[in-house]
């Protein structure tokens, strides 16, 4: 039986990996490329190693630094990433209480329109929403947070309130006999008591809002503001024409802050996911 | 210090269902009142209506001179200990303790006091900065008992709060809420299942079944002299035994007849049947466990021969400083709680006698005590 289960969890871990090299490969390929020359990458060479004759150092990094607004998109990029994923985290977090404490018609409603707005494709919406957008004036870097609000409310919501059933309300009545109001239960008792579940939206959320390329670009005005996915399309010029050393050291610089946020969160992604799954 | 008064208070969920019904209770100050009854039996909502967790459906509360029918929670002055607790996971000790003194705007140095002298008397002062996850089970619910005891609040609730404790822990924590309820000198409201529980520590105590308060009395009347059948079974382990039986008249007197038996009733009982008008009716007889003798026992205790009864022991439970014994009288079980020495084993004859003066009869319809 023991032995069995060995040769299994040998397979599995073979199986997986496969899979680790087939994830890392291009981005393993977009690193060794943004130290090569141009004419490395786009040649028979481009898979592989940069060497002494190909090597181009951090020039790359430079001139993607240096060109088309790169630190100015980052700055957009951030303030779209911060104010959406603070926003979402903060109003379908409260949401979600309502929704798990207040049992009744409209909060069942609720709930039922949350999850099925995960289904919905955005290529749905994507027009409407354009023109919307546009007609409300959420067509800047520091209000299209409304729009990533409603479009992450619904995972995030599902993934609070599956959380929150778990919290027992006890806790919360406690409070409200030791002098909370329902704010103060909600932000000193209930929200401290979501920090797992709210790292793991939070980081979700900002992997999607930070690598989103087709939402900023339909509604923001992009002649007056490109985020980083969107400052990448530019290193394509005219005539098929590809700057392909800065833009894959642009892609790489545009990973690390991500890369970093999920490496000191990934703790509480598994914590976050399953919580609520079982009783406690 | 509080006293609470209860005016007909009804509580109806929203579906419909009543689980209090009319309740009526007056709660003198610094009173230590057990609510008991079977799950469901609306104890627990009966609490959480002081508490102002639940609403008053019809009826008024008064706790003191105030009525609190609208009164939030926080200003019912008010503490209360849960069954799971209800710490505040993320909250060391010490938070946990000061948090409500926090909220109520006390300075620092006061709350410092009074949580320190809290957790002193609760032996929780090594463990003020760990988390409630790094305590075990007992110093918990001291926790519990602690944030509740540094508001110093006119009532203190608790709501099963020994029932997640081991047997060992439970007996040790009972004797120290009933050390706290002296030196605090504050009204306790205290809800559980365990008559253990109930009679150690309540100077009077609730009985409640269906959302209807059965019998609100001392531990010592509600175990020798129960209202009705409910009371009588409800108090005491093992449980009262029960049987119908004729009430007849002979030459010598009135006699309990049942399953073949017949049992000589004493002066004082055959008075109040012949008074009620039961002579020919029939009623329903309880009798406790340890008031039943077994063997020579029967002798021992100078009862009657015509008390005695015969019956084959279903089964034998040695616990200890007892011994119960198992049998049937007709088809009711009956239990015996007989001397350990006893060398009677399941599947023996034996025989057994009720001690009359002890035995509680009841209207067969109504249910109600006709005498003790």
């Amino acid at each position: 039986m023991k032995k069995q289960k060995s040769a299994v969890d040998t397979v599995w871990s073979f199986v997986l990996a496969v899979a680790s090299v087939l994830y890392m490969y291009p981005i393993v390929m977009i690193l060794f490329n943004s130290f090569k020359q141009e004419r490395a990458i786009s040649t028979g060479t481009a898979f592989q190693l940069p060497t002494a004759e190909t090597f181009a150092g951090i020039e790359h990094y430079i001139n993607a630094v240096n060109s088309k607004g790169f630190l100015q998109s980052l700055g957009y990029s951030f303030l779209i990433t911060i104010t959406s994923v603070g926003a979402i985290l903060l109003f379908c977090s409260m949401c979600s209480w309502y929704i798990t404490r207040v049992k009744g018609f409209v909060s069942n409603g609720l709930y039922m329109l949350f999850a099925f707005s995960m289904v919905v494709p955005f290529q749905m919406v994507m027009f409407t929403l354009s023109q919307t957008a546009d007609q409300l004036k959420l067509n800047k870097p520091w209000n299209i947070w409304i729009i990533y609000l409603g479009f992450g409310a619904g995972l995030a919501t599902f993934m609070f309130a599956g959380f929150m059933k778990s919290i027992p309300l006890e806790v919360e009545e406690a409070s409200m006999i030791d002098g909370c109001s329902p704010l103060q239960t909600y932000f000193m008792i209930v929200m401290p008591m979501l920090k797992p579940t709210m790292v793991s939206v939070g980081i979700l959320e900002a992997m999607w809002v930070w690598n989103d390329y087709l939402l900023p670009t339909l509604v923001l005005d992009i002649k007056k503001y490109k985020t980083i996915p969107m400052l990448i399309q530019y290193f394509r010029g005219s005539y098929g024409r590809v700057e392909m050393g800065p833009m894959m050291a642009c892609i790489m610089l545009t990973i690390i802050p991500i890369v970093i946020i999920y490496l000191l969160g990934q703790k509480h992604i598994i914590k976050g996911v399953a919580a609520g799954a079982v009783k406690g | 210090m509080a006293s609470i008064s209860f005016k007909n208070v009804r509580k109806t969920y929203d579906n419909g269902v009543e689980v209090v019904k009319g309740f009526h209770l007056d709660v003198a100050d610094k009173e230590f009142i057990v609510l008991v009854g079977a799950s469901g039996c609306g104890k627990s909502t009966t609490l959480r209506m002081i508490a102002g967790l639940e609403d008053i459906t019809s009826g008024e509360l008064w706790i003191g001179d105030k009525l609190v029918n609208n009164i939030p929670p926080k200003d019912r002055d008010i503490a209360m200990v849960f069954q799971s607790y209800a710490l505040y996971p993320h909250m060391t000790v010490y938070d946990n303790m000061a948090f409500a003194l926090k909220l109520a705007g006390e300075s620092k140095a006061v709350i410092d006091e009074k949580v320190k002298e809290a957790a002193e008397i609760l032996g929780l002062t090594p463990y003020l900065d760990r988390k409630p996850k790094a305590l075990s089970g007992g110093q918990r619910q001291r926790v519990a008992l602690g944030r509740a005891m540094v508001r110093k609040p006119a009532v203190f609730l608790l709501d099963e709060p020994l029932s997640n404790l081991d047997a060992k822990l439970r007996t040790e924590m009972r004797s120290q809420l009933a050390h706290l309820h002296k030196k605090l000198e504050t009204t306790f409201v205290y809800v559980t299942h365990d008559q253990t529980e109930a009679m150690t520590l309540g100077t009077r105590i609730v009985v409640m079944n269906a959302g209807i308060i059965q019998q609100v009395d001392t531990p010592r009347n509600l175990y020798t002299k129960p209202v009705n059948k409910f009371v009588a079974g409800f108090i005491g382990s093992p449980t009262m035994n029960f049987s119908n039986a004729l009430v007849a008249e002979k030459e010598d007197g009135l006699y309990l007849e049942f399953e073949g038996h017949s049992v000589k009733l004493n002066a004082e009982k055959t008075k109040a049947l012949k008074d009620g008008g039961y002579v020919g009716k029939e009623v329903i007889f309880g009798i406790r466990p340890e008031d039943v003798y077994e063997d020579e026992d029967v002798v021992k205790a100078g009862l009657e021969e015509k008390r005695v009864i015969e019956a084959e022991v279903d089964m034998y439970e040695l616990l200890g400083s007892d011994v119960i014994l198992y049998y049937y009288v007709g088809e009711n079980k009956f239990t015996a709680i007989v001397n350990p020495a006893t060398p009677t084993r399941t599947g023996d004859t034996t025989h057994f006698a009720f001690d009359v003066d002890r035995m509680h009869i009841f209207d067969k319809d109504t249910e109600v005590t006709i005498c003790h």
